[in-house]
Protein backbone atom coordinates (compact mmCIF):
# COMPACT_ATOMS: atom_id res chain seq x y z
CA UNK A 1 0.00 0.00 0.00
CA UNK A 2 1.36 3.39 -0.98
CA UNK A 3 1.84 6.10 1.59
CA UNK A 4 -0.45 9.08 1.22
CA UNK A 5 2.46 11.19 -0.08
CA UNK A 6 3.47 8.67 -2.74
CA UNK A 7 -0.13 8.32 -3.75
CA UNK A 8 -0.43 12.08 -4.20
CA UNK A 9 2.80 12.11 -6.21
CA UNK A 10 1.55 9.31 -8.40
CA UNK A 11 -1.72 11.14 -9.02
CA UNK A 12 0.13 14.34 -9.80
CA UNK A 13 2.39 12.67 -12.33
CA UNK A 14 -0.56 10.83 -13.82
CA UNK A 15 -2.35 14.16 -14.17
CA UNK A 16 0.75 15.69 -15.72
CA UNK A 17 1.05 12.77 -18.10
CA UNK A 18 -2.55 13.19 -19.18
CA UNK A 19 -2.01 16.91 -19.74
CA UNK A 20 1.00 16.10 -21.92
CA UNK A 21 -1.11 13.50 -23.70
CA UNK A 22 -3.93 15.95 -24.31
CA UNK A 23 -1.58 18.65 -25.55
CA UNK A 24 0.32 16.07 -27.61
CA UNK A 25 -2.88 14.85 -29.20
CA UNK A 26 -3.96 18.41 -29.79
CA UNK A 27 -0.73 19.42 -31.56
CA UNK A 28 -0.68 16.24 -33.62
CA UNK A 29 -4.24 16.73 -34.82
CA UNK A 30 -3.49 20.28 -35.77
CA UNK A 31 -0.31 19.43 -37.57
CA UNK A 32 -2.41 17.12 -39.75
CA UNK A 33 -4.56 19.99 -40.90
CA UNK A 34 -1.84 22.02 -42.50
CA UNK A 35 -2.81 25.52 -43.44
CA UNK A 36 -5.66 25.70 -40.95
CA UNK A 37 -5.00 28.41 -38.37
CA UNK A 38 -4.67 27.44 -34.73
CA UNK A 39 -7.95 28.66 -33.23
CA UNK A 40 -6.55 28.52 -29.70
CA UNK A 41 -3.84 31.04 -30.56
CA UNK A 42 -6.13 33.63 -32.13
CA UNK A 43 -7.81 36.49 -30.27
CA UNK A 44 -11.59 36.00 -29.85
CA UNK A 45 -12.17 38.87 -32.30
CA UNK A 46 -9.81 37.46 -34.93
CA UNK A 47 -11.27 33.98 -34.54
CA UNK A 48 -14.83 35.33 -34.85
CA UNK A 49 -13.94 37.13 -38.10
CA UNK A 50 -12.23 34.02 -39.40
CA UNK A 51 -15.16 31.77 -38.50
CA UNK A 52 -17.68 34.09 -40.14
CA UNK A 53 -15.80 34.89 -43.34
CA UNK A 54 -13.21 32.17 -43.93
CA UNK A 55 -14.43 28.88 -42.46
CA UNK A 56 -17.37 27.97 -44.68
CA UNK A 57 -19.74 28.55 -41.76
CA UNK A 58 -22.20 30.66 -43.75
CA UNK A 59 -23.60 30.56 -47.27
CA UNK A 60 -21.69 33.68 -48.27
CA UNK A 61 -22.21 33.26 -52.01
CA UNK A 62 -25.99 33.55 -51.87
CA UNK A 63 -27.12 36.57 -53.90
CA UNK A 64 -28.53 39.42 -51.81
CA UNK A 65 -31.71 41.27 -52.87
CA UNK A 66 -29.91 44.63 -53.01
CA UNK A 67 -27.17 43.21 -55.25
CA UNK A 68 -23.91 41.66 -54.19
CA UNK A 69 -23.89 38.59 -51.98
CA UNK A 70 -24.51 37.48 -48.42
CA UNK A 71 -20.79 38.02 -47.82
CA UNK A 72 -21.32 41.78 -48.14
CA UNK A 73 -23.99 41.55 -45.44
CA UNK A 74 -21.56 39.88 -43.05
CA UNK A 75 -18.72 42.38 -43.52
CA UNK A 76 -19.26 45.12 -40.95
CA UNK A 77 -19.30 48.81 -41.82
CA UNK A 78 -17.76 51.36 -39.43
CA UNK A 79 -20.92 51.86 -37.41
CA UNK A 80 -21.60 48.15 -36.97
CA UNK A 81 -17.97 47.58 -36.01
CA UNK A 82 -17.85 50.33 -33.41
CA UNK A 83 -21.25 49.61 -31.85
CA UNK A 84 -20.43 45.89 -31.61
CA UNK A 85 -17.11 46.63 -29.98
CA UNK A 86 -18.62 48.84 -27.28
CA UNK A 87 -21.75 46.68 -27.05
CA UNK A 88 -23.88 49.67 -27.98
CA UNK A 89 -22.52 51.91 -25.22
CA UNK A 90 -20.28 54.44 -26.99
CA UNK A 91 -18.36 56.98 -24.94
CA UNK A 92 -18.96 60.69 -25.52
CA UNK A 93 -16.31 61.03 -28.22
CA UNK A 94 -17.48 57.92 -30.08
CA UNK A 95 -21.09 59.06 -29.79
CA UNK A 96 -20.19 62.42 -31.29
CA UNK A 97 -18.48 60.75 -34.24
CA UNK A 98 -21.43 58.42 -34.82
CA UNK A 99 -23.93 61.28 -34.72
CA UNK A 100 -21.88 63.35 -37.17
CA UNK A 101 -21.52 60.45 -39.61
CA UNK A 102 -25.22 59.64 -39.34
CA UNK A 103 -26.23 63.25 -40.01
CA UNK A 104 -23.97 63.34 -43.05
CA UNK A 105 -25.62 60.16 -44.40
CA UNK A 106 -29.12 61.60 -44.56
CA UNK A 107 -30.46 62.60 -47.98
CA UNK A 108 -33.63 64.65 -48.04
CA UNK A 109 -36.38 64.84 -50.63
CA UNK A 110 -36.55 68.11 -52.55
CA UNK A 111 -38.76 70.74 -50.93
CA UNK A 112 -40.93 69.88 -47.95
CA UNK A 113 -40.85 66.43 -46.45
CA UNK A 114 -44.06 64.82 -47.74
CA UNK A 115 -46.59 62.52 -46.09
CA UNK A 116 -47.80 59.66 -48.27
CA UNK A 117 -50.73 57.25 -47.95
CA UNK A 118 -51.32 56.18 -44.33
CA UNK A 119 -53.17 53.01 -45.42
CA UNK A 120 -50.18 51.81 -47.42
CA UNK A 121 -47.97 52.95 -44.55
CA UNK A 122 -49.94 50.76 -42.14
CA UNK A 123 -49.31 47.68 -44.27
CA UNK A 124 -45.63 48.55 -44.52
CA UNK A 125 -45.41 49.12 -40.75
CA UNK A 126 -47.02 45.76 -40.06
CA UNK A 127 -45.08 43.75 -42.63
CA UNK A 128 -41.85 41.87 -41.97
CA UNK A 129 -41.11 41.03 -45.59
CA UNK A 130 -37.83 41.78 -47.29
CA UNK A 131 -34.09 41.11 -47.35
CA UNK A 132 -34.27 37.71 -45.63
CA UNK A 133 -31.82 35.18 -47.06
CA UNK A 134 -30.82 31.65 -46.01
CA UNK A 135 -33.29 28.80 -46.51
CA UNK A 136 -36.22 31.03 -47.48
CA UNK A 137 -35.01 34.14 -49.32
CA UNK A 138 -37.52 36.96 -49.93
CA UNK A 139 -38.29 37.52 -53.60
CA UNK A 140 -38.58 41.28 -54.01
CA UNK A 141 -40.18 40.91 -57.43
CA UNK A 142 -43.36 39.64 -55.73
CA UNK A 143 -43.78 42.58 -53.32
CA UNK A 144 -41.91 45.54 -51.89
CA UNK A 145 -39.90 45.19 -48.68
CA UNK A 146 -41.74 46.40 -45.61
CA UNK A 147 -40.75 48.37 -42.52
CA UNK A 148 -40.88 45.85 -39.67
CA UNK A 149 -42.11 48.69 -37.37
CA UNK A 150 -44.55 46.60 -35.31
CA UNK A 151 -41.86 44.14 -34.31
CA UNK A 152 -40.49 46.73 -31.89
CA UNK A 153 -43.10 49.52 -31.55
CA UNK A 154 -46.69 49.78 -30.40
CA UNK A 155 -48.58 51.83 -33.01
CA UNK A 156 -52.30 51.33 -33.63
CA UNK A 157 -54.34 49.88 -30.75
CA UNK A 158 -55.71 47.38 -33.31
CA UNK A 159 -52.45 45.45 -33.36
CA UNK A 160 -50.03 44.28 -30.70
CA UNK A 161 -46.60 45.74 -31.24
CA UNK A 162 -43.31 44.89 -29.59
CA UNK A 163 -41.62 47.02 -26.96
CA UNK A 164 -37.94 46.90 -27.88
CA UNK A 165 -38.54 50.46 -29.03
CA UNK A 166 -40.76 53.12 -27.44
CA UNK A 167 -44.54 53.09 -27.94
CA UNK A 168 -45.60 55.32 -30.84
CA UNK A 169 -49.31 55.08 -30.09
CA UNK A 170 -50.96 58.47 -30.66
CA UNK A 171 -47.66 59.84 -31.97
CA UNK A 172 -49.26 62.36 -34.34
CA UNK A 173 -51.59 63.64 -31.61
CA UNK A 174 -48.69 64.17 -29.22
CA UNK A 175 -46.16 65.61 -31.67
CA UNK A 176 -48.41 67.33 -34.19
CA UNK A 177 -47.91 67.27 -37.94
CA UNK A 178 -45.49 70.19 -38.32
CA UNK A 179 -42.53 70.48 -40.68
CA UNK A 180 -40.18 70.17 -37.67
CA UNK A 181 -41.85 66.92 -36.57
CA UNK A 182 -41.87 65.57 -40.12
CA UNK A 183 -38.18 66.34 -40.41
CA UNK A 184 -37.39 64.57 -37.13
CA UNK A 185 -39.46 61.49 -38.04
CA UNK A 186 -37.86 61.35 -41.47
CA UNK A 187 -34.39 61.49 -39.96
CA UNK A 188 -35.25 58.85 -37.35
CA UNK A 189 -36.45 56.46 -40.03
CA UNK A 190 -33.57 57.31 -42.35
CA UNK A 191 -30.75 56.99 -39.82
CA UNK A 192 -31.68 56.99 -36.12
CA UNK A 193 -28.02 57.08 -35.04
CA UNK A 194 -28.21 60.81 -35.75
CA UNK A 195 -30.12 61.06 -32.45
CA UNK A 196 -29.40 57.80 -30.62
CA UNK A 197 -25.86 56.56 -31.35
CA UNK A 198 -25.71 52.74 -31.38
CA UNK A 199 -29.50 52.44 -31.14
CA UNK A 200 -30.95 49.00 -31.98
CA UNK A 201 -33.15 50.61 -34.63
CA UNK A 202 -32.21 49.86 -38.26
CA UNK A 203 -31.15 52.55 -40.77
CA UNK A 204 -34.05 52.15 -43.16
CA UNK A 205 -33.04 55.06 -45.39
CA UNK A 206 -29.26 55.13 -45.11
CA UNK A 207 -29.03 51.42 -45.96
CA UNK A 208 -31.51 51.80 -48.81
CA UNK A 209 -34.00 49.37 -47.29
CA UNK A 210 -37.07 51.55 -47.88
CA UNK A 211 -37.84 53.79 -50.87
CA UNK A 212 -38.65 57.48 -50.42
CA UNK A 213 -42.27 56.64 -51.21
CA UNK A 214 -42.39 53.91 -48.56
CA UNK A 215 -40.88 56.25 -45.96
CA UNK A 216 -43.51 58.89 -46.81
CA UNK A 217 -46.31 56.29 -46.42
CA UNK A 218 -45.01 55.09 -43.05
CA UNK A 219 -44.68 58.72 -41.91
CA UNK A 220 -48.33 59.30 -42.86
CA UNK A 221 -49.33 56.26 -40.81
CA UNK A 222 -47.54 57.84 -37.83
CA UNK A 223 -48.65 61.45 -38.26
CA UNK A 224 -51.90 61.65 -40.26
CA UNK A 225 -54.90 62.54 -38.07
CA UNK A 226 -57.04 59.83 -39.73
CA UNK A 227 -54.49 57.06 -39.19
CA UNK A 228 -55.50 54.44 -36.60
CA UNK A 229 -52.28 55.33 -34.76
CA UNK A 230 -53.90 58.65 -33.84
CA UNK A 231 -57.41 57.47 -32.95
CA UNK B 1 -6.70 14.66 -7.14
CA UNK B 2 -7.74 18.21 -6.30
CA UNK B 3 -9.45 18.35 -9.66
CA UNK B 4 -11.28 15.15 -8.92
CA UNK B 5 -12.31 16.43 -5.50
CA UNK B 6 -13.60 19.65 -7.06
CA UNK B 7 -15.53 17.67 -9.62
CA UNK B 8 -17.16 15.59 -6.89
CA UNK B 9 -17.94 18.78 -5.00
CA UNK B 10 -19.37 20.42 -8.09
CA UNK B 11 -21.52 17.41 -8.79
CA UNK B 12 -22.71 17.30 -5.17
CA UNK B 13 -23.59 20.98 -5.07
CA UNK B 14 -24.45 21.58 -8.71
CA UNK B 15 -26.91 18.80 -9.35
CA UNK B 16 -30.10 19.23 -7.39
CA UNK B 17 -30.97 16.10 -5.42
CA UNK B 18 -34.07 15.67 -7.55
CA UNK B 19 -32.23 15.77 -10.93
CA UNK B 20 -33.82 12.85 -12.66
CA UNK B 21 -33.88 12.62 -16.44
CA UNK B 22 -37.15 10.68 -16.29
CA UNK B 23 -38.90 13.58 -14.54
CA UNK B 24 -41.38 15.41 -16.79
CA UNK B 25 -39.50 18.48 -18.10
CA UNK B 26 -42.47 20.66 -17.16
CA UNK B 27 -41.57 20.07 -13.51
CA UNK B 28 -38.07 21.47 -14.16
CA UNK B 29 -39.67 24.51 -15.75
CA UNK B 30 -42.12 24.99 -12.88
CA UNK B 31 -39.28 24.98 -10.36
CA UNK B 32 -37.49 27.64 -12.45
CA UNK B 33 -40.66 29.73 -12.56
CA UNK B 34 -40.83 29.57 -8.76
CA UNK B 35 -37.19 30.65 -8.47
CA UNK B 36 -37.33 33.88 -10.47
CA UNK B 37 -39.76 36.59 -11.54
CA UNK B 38 -39.73 36.20 -15.33
CA UNK B 39 -42.20 37.42 -17.92
CA UNK B 40 -40.46 35.17 -20.45
CA UNK B 41 -40.89 31.95 -18.46
CA UNK B 42 -44.50 32.67 -17.56
CA UNK B 43 -45.74 34.02 -20.91
CA UNK B 44 -47.87 31.03 -21.86
CA UNK B 45 -50.10 29.22 -19.36
CA UNK B 46 -51.40 27.23 -22.30
CA UNK B 47 -47.95 25.87 -23.16
CA UNK B 48 -47.38 24.98 -19.51
CA UNK B 49 -50.58 22.95 -19.50
CA UNK B 50 -49.83 21.29 -22.83
CA UNK B 51 -46.29 20.45 -21.80
CA UNK B 52 -47.49 17.61 -19.56
CA UNK B 53 -48.23 15.78 -22.80
CA UNK B 54 -45.53 17.33 -24.95
CA UNK B 55 -45.53 15.62 -28.38
CA UNK B 56 -41.71 15.84 -28.21
CA UNK B 57 -41.87 13.10 -25.55
CA UNK B 58 -42.98 10.75 -28.34
CA UNK B 59 -40.04 11.91 -30.45
CA UNK B 60 -37.80 10.91 -27.51
CA UNK B 61 -39.32 7.42 -27.44
CA UNK B 62 -38.86 7.00 -31.18
CA UNK B 63 -35.27 8.15 -30.78
CA UNK B 64 -34.66 5.55 -28.10
CA UNK B 65 -35.67 2.73 -30.44
CA UNK B 66 -33.59 4.24 -33.25
CA UNK B 67 -30.50 4.73 -31.08
CA UNK B 68 -30.39 1.08 -30.03
CA UNK B 69 -31.39 -0.36 -33.42
CA UNK B 70 -28.81 -1.95 -35.72
CA UNK B 71 -28.72 0.30 -38.73
CA UNK B 72 -26.65 1.60 -41.64
CA UNK B 73 -24.35 -0.26 -44.04
CA UNK B 74 -22.43 -1.66 -41.06
CA UNK B 75 -25.64 -2.76 -39.35
CA UNK B 76 -24.66 -1.61 -35.87
CA UNK B 77 -26.35 0.53 -33.24
CA UNK B 78 -25.13 3.86 -31.90
CA UNK B 79 -24.38 2.27 -28.53
CA UNK B 80 -20.63 2.69 -29.03
CA UNK B 81 -20.90 6.37 -29.94
CA UNK B 82 -19.03 8.55 -27.45
CA UNK B 83 -20.76 11.84 -26.67
CA UNK B 84 -18.02 12.81 -24.24
CA UNK B 85 -18.83 10.61 -21.25
CA UNK B 86 -17.61 7.36 -22.81
CA UNK B 87 -19.12 5.02 -25.43
CA UNK B 88 -22.90 4.90 -25.15
CA UNK B 89 -22.96 6.91 -21.93
CA UNK B 90 -25.71 9.45 -22.41
CA UNK B 91 -26.65 10.61 -18.93
CA UNK B 92 -25.60 14.24 -18.60
CA UNK B 93 -23.56 14.06 -21.83
CA UNK B 94 -25.55 16.71 -23.68
CA UNK B 95 -25.41 19.20 -20.79
CA UNK B 96 -21.61 19.28 -21.26
CA UNK B 97 -21.71 19.94 -25.03
CA UNK B 98 -20.39 21.42 -27.24
CA UNK B 99 -17.06 19.90 -26.21
CA UNK B 100 -13.69 18.95 -27.58
CA UNK B 101 -13.35 15.44 -29.00
CA UNK B 102 -9.87 13.97 -29.20
CA UNK B 103 -10.72 11.61 -32.06
CA UNK B 104 -11.63 14.46 -34.40
CA UNK B 105 -9.53 17.22 -32.83
CA UNK B 106 -12.56 19.49 -32.91
CA UNK B 107 -15.13 21.10 -30.68
CA UNK B 108 -18.42 19.50 -31.73
CA UNK B 109 -22.07 20.10 -30.94
CA UNK B 110 -24.52 17.23 -30.60
CA UNK B 111 -25.63 17.37 -34.22
CA UNK B 112 -22.11 17.18 -35.67
CA UNK B 113 -21.15 14.45 -33.19
CA UNK B 114 -24.18 12.45 -34.24
CA UNK B 115 -23.25 12.88 -37.90
CA UNK B 116 -19.73 11.72 -37.03
CA UNK B 117 -21.00 8.53 -35.37
CA UNK B 118 -23.61 7.77 -38.04
CA UNK B 119 -21.00 8.05 -40.80
CA UNK B 120 -18.06 6.36 -39.03
CA UNK B 121 -19.71 3.75 -36.78
CA UNK B 122 -22.80 2.93 -38.80
CA UNK B 123 -21.21 3.70 -42.18
CA UNK B 124 -23.98 5.93 -43.51
CA UNK B 125 -22.86 8.03 -46.50
CA UNK B 126 -22.91 11.76 -45.68
CA UNK B 127 -25.70 12.32 -48.22
CA UNK B 128 -27.94 9.56 -46.86
CA UNK B 129 -31.32 11.01 -45.76
CA UNK B 130 -30.69 9.60 -42.27
CA UNK B 131 -27.69 11.93 -41.99
CA UNK B 132 -28.68 14.76 -44.27
CA UNK B 133 -32.26 15.51 -43.18
CA UNK B 134 -32.07 17.54 -40.00
CA UNK B 135 -35.46 19.17 -39.53
CA UNK B 136 -38.88 17.90 -38.54
CA UNK B 137 -40.11 15.42 -35.90
CA UNK B 138 -40.04 12.57 -38.41
CA UNK B 139 -36.33 12.83 -39.19
CA UNK B 140 -33.84 10.43 -37.66
CA UNK B 141 -31.88 13.46 -36.46
CA UNK B 142 -34.70 14.96 -34.44
CA UNK B 143 -35.58 11.57 -32.96
CA UNK B 144 -32.00 10.75 -31.99
CA UNK B 145 -31.23 14.25 -30.72
CA UNK B 146 -34.43 14.25 -28.66
CA UNK B 147 -33.54 10.92 -27.04
CA UNK B 148 -29.90 11.80 -26.34
CA UNK B 149 -30.70 15.24 -24.91
CA UNK B 150 -33.53 13.90 -22.74
CA UNK B 151 -30.85 12.04 -20.76
CA UNK B 152 -29.68 15.48 -19.54
CA UNK B 153 -33.13 16.67 -18.48
CA UNK B 154 -33.00 18.54 -15.16
CA UNK B 155 -29.20 18.53 -15.10
CA UNK B 156 -27.19 21.75 -14.91
CA UNK B 157 -25.55 22.97 -18.11
CA UNK B 158 -21.87 22.38 -17.64
CA UNK B 159 -19.78 22.91 -20.79
CA UNK B 160 -16.22 21.95 -19.85
CA UNK B 161 -13.86 24.74 -20.95
CA UNK B 162 -10.87 22.49 -20.14
CA UNK B 163 -9.36 22.29 -23.61
CA UNK B 164 -7.93 25.48 -25.15
CA UNK B 165 -10.19 25.00 -28.18
CA UNK B 166 -13.32 24.87 -26.01
CA UNK B 167 -12.43 28.22 -24.48
CA UNK B 168 -11.42 29.70 -27.86
CA UNK B 169 -14.72 28.68 -29.46
CA UNK B 170 -16.76 29.97 -26.52
CA UNK B 171 -14.99 33.33 -26.59
CA UNK B 172 -15.34 33.69 -30.37
CA UNK B 173 -19.01 32.75 -29.94
CA UNK B 174 -19.40 35.66 -27.54
CA UNK B 175 -17.95 38.06 -30.10
CA UNK B 176 -20.29 36.67 -32.76
CA UNK B 177 -23.27 36.99 -30.38
CA UNK B 178 -22.63 40.73 -30.01
CA UNK B 179 -21.54 41.32 -33.61
CA UNK B 180 -23.90 43.64 -35.47
CA UNK B 181 -24.14 43.07 -39.22
CA UNK B 182 -26.62 42.59 -42.04
CA UNK B 183 -29.32 44.86 -43.46
CA UNK B 184 -30.91 45.64 -40.07
CA UNK B 185 -27.66 46.10 -38.07
CA UNK B 186 -28.78 43.35 -35.72
CA UNK B 187 -26.85 41.05 -33.43
CA UNK B 188 -28.19 38.38 -31.08
CA UNK B 189 -27.97 41.06 -28.37
CA UNK B 190 -30.65 43.16 -30.10
CA UNK B 191 -33.34 40.72 -28.98
CA UNK B 192 -31.60 38.89 -26.12
CA UNK B 193 -29.77 41.59 -24.18
CA UNK B 194 -32.56 43.06 -22.04
CA UNK B 195 -35.10 41.49 -19.71
CA UNK B 196 -38.82 41.20 -20.41
CA UNK B 197 -38.86 42.85 -23.85
CA UNK B 198 -41.18 41.72 -26.61
CA UNK B 199 -41.02 41.26 -30.38
CA UNK B 200 -44.71 41.80 -31.14
CA UNK B 201 -46.47 39.60 -28.57
CA UNK B 202 -43.54 37.26 -27.81
CA UNK B 203 -41.50 37.88 -24.67
CA UNK B 204 -37.81 37.37 -25.42
CA UNK B 205 -35.32 35.51 -23.22
CA UNK B 206 -32.40 37.52 -21.82
CA UNK B 207 -28.91 36.02 -22.14
CA UNK B 208 -27.99 37.75 -18.86
CA UNK B 209 -30.67 35.93 -16.85
CA UNK B 210 -29.50 32.30 -16.64
CA UNK B 211 -32.89 31.05 -15.41
CA UNK B 212 -34.45 32.42 -18.61
CA UNK B 213 -31.55 31.48 -20.80
CA UNK B 214 -31.70 27.80 -19.87
CA UNK B 215 -35.19 27.60 -21.35
CA UNK B 216 -34.10 29.60 -24.39
CA UNK B 217 -31.36 27.07 -25.20
CA UNK B 218 -33.28 23.94 -24.23
CA UNK B 219 -33.60 22.29 -27.63
CA UNK B 220 -34.97 20.04 -29.00
CA UNK B 221 -38.32 21.58 -28.20
CA UNK B 222 -41.74 21.09 -29.70
CA UNK B 223 -42.67 24.35 -31.41
CA UNK B 224 -46.40 24.76 -31.17
CA UNK B 225 -46.48 27.20 -34.09
CA UNK B 226 -44.63 24.70 -36.32
CA UNK B 227 -46.16 21.49 -34.92
CA UNK B 228 -42.66 20.01 -35.13
CA UNK B 229 -39.80 19.21 -32.79
CA UNK B 230 -36.96 21.62 -33.53
CA UNK B 231 -33.21 21.67 -32.83
CA UNK B 232 -30.63 24.25 -31.66
CA UNK B 233 -29.34 24.53 -35.21
CA UNK B 234 -32.87 25.17 -36.47
CA UNK B 235 -33.29 28.01 -33.93
CA UNK B 236 -29.99 29.52 -34.98
CA UNK B 237 -30.90 29.40 -38.67
CA UNK B 238 -34.20 31.15 -37.94
CA UNK B 239 -32.44 33.92 -36.03
CA UNK B 240 -29.94 34.57 -38.84
CA UNK B 241 -32.81 34.62 -41.33
CA UNK B 242 -34.67 37.21 -39.26
CA UNK B 243 -31.50 39.26 -38.76
CA UNK B 244 -31.09 39.48 -42.54
CA UNK B 245 -27.62 38.01 -42.28
CA UNK B 246 -26.16 35.09 -44.25
CA UNK B 247 -27.59 31.62 -43.73
CA UNK B 248 -25.50 29.54 -41.32
CA UNK B 249 -24.30 26.09 -42.39
CA UNK B 250 -25.46 23.46 -39.88
CA UNK B 251 -22.60 22.08 -37.83
CA UNK B 252 -20.17 24.72 -39.06
CA UNK B 253 -17.53 26.12 -36.69
CA UNK B 254 -19.25 29.52 -36.32
CA UNK B 255 -22.52 27.87 -35.29
CA UNK B 256 -20.70 25.69 -32.77
CA UNK B 257 -18.94 28.78 -31.40
CA UNK B 258 -22.31 30.46 -30.82
CA UNK B 259 -23.71 27.30 -29.22
CA UNK B 260 -20.63 27.12 -26.95
CA UNK B 261 -21.21 30.67 -25.75
CA UNK B 262 -24.94 30.32 -25.34
CA UNK B 263 -24.58 27.08 -23.36
CA UNK B 264 -21.97 28.70 -21.12
CA UNK B 265 -24.41 31.53 -20.37
CA UNK B 266 -26.90 29.00 -18.95
CA UNK B 267 -24.23 27.31 -16.85
CA UNK B 268 -25.53 25.79 -13.64
CA UNK B 269 -29.20 26.07 -14.56
CA UNK B 270 -31.22 22.90 -15.18
CA UNK B 271 -31.85 21.85 -18.78
CA UNK B 272 -35.48 21.39 -19.84
CA UNK B 273 -35.38 18.49 -22.28
CA UNK B 274 -37.44 18.19 -24.29
CA UNK B 275 -38.98 21.65 -24.01
CA UNK B 276 -42.09 23.15 -25.59
CA UNK B 277 -42.02 26.59 -27.15
CA UNK B 278 -44.49 28.87 -28.89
Amino acid sequence: MMSRKTNRCATASAALASIVLILGGYTATHAEEAGKPDYAKMSPEALAEHLILESGSFDLDQPAQEGGTARDRMIQDNLQKLCSKVRNKPNAEQAGQIIAAARASIQYPEGEIPLGDWKKGGDLAWGGFGYRLAHNPDDHSTRDPSGNCYNCHALSPQRTGGDLGPSLRGYGIIRGNTEATRRFVYEMIYNPHAYFPCTHMPRMGAKGLLSQEAIADIMAYLLHPESPVNQ
Amino acid sequence: MIRHALLVLAVTIGVPAHADPSQNPVEVLKELINSVDSAYLTQSDQNLMMMEDNPALWTVEEGKALFHAQRGPKNVSLETCDFGMGPGKLEGAYAAMPRYFKDTGKVMDLETRLVHCMTTIQGFPADDPAVKQRHGSDTDHMKLQSYITAQSNGMPWNPLMDHPLEKAMRDAGEVIFYRRAGSLDMSCQTCHGTTGKRIRASVLPDVNVPQEWTKAISWPAFRVGHQETRSSQHRLRGCYWQMRQAGPVAGSPATIAVLSFWTDMARGQPAILPDMKR
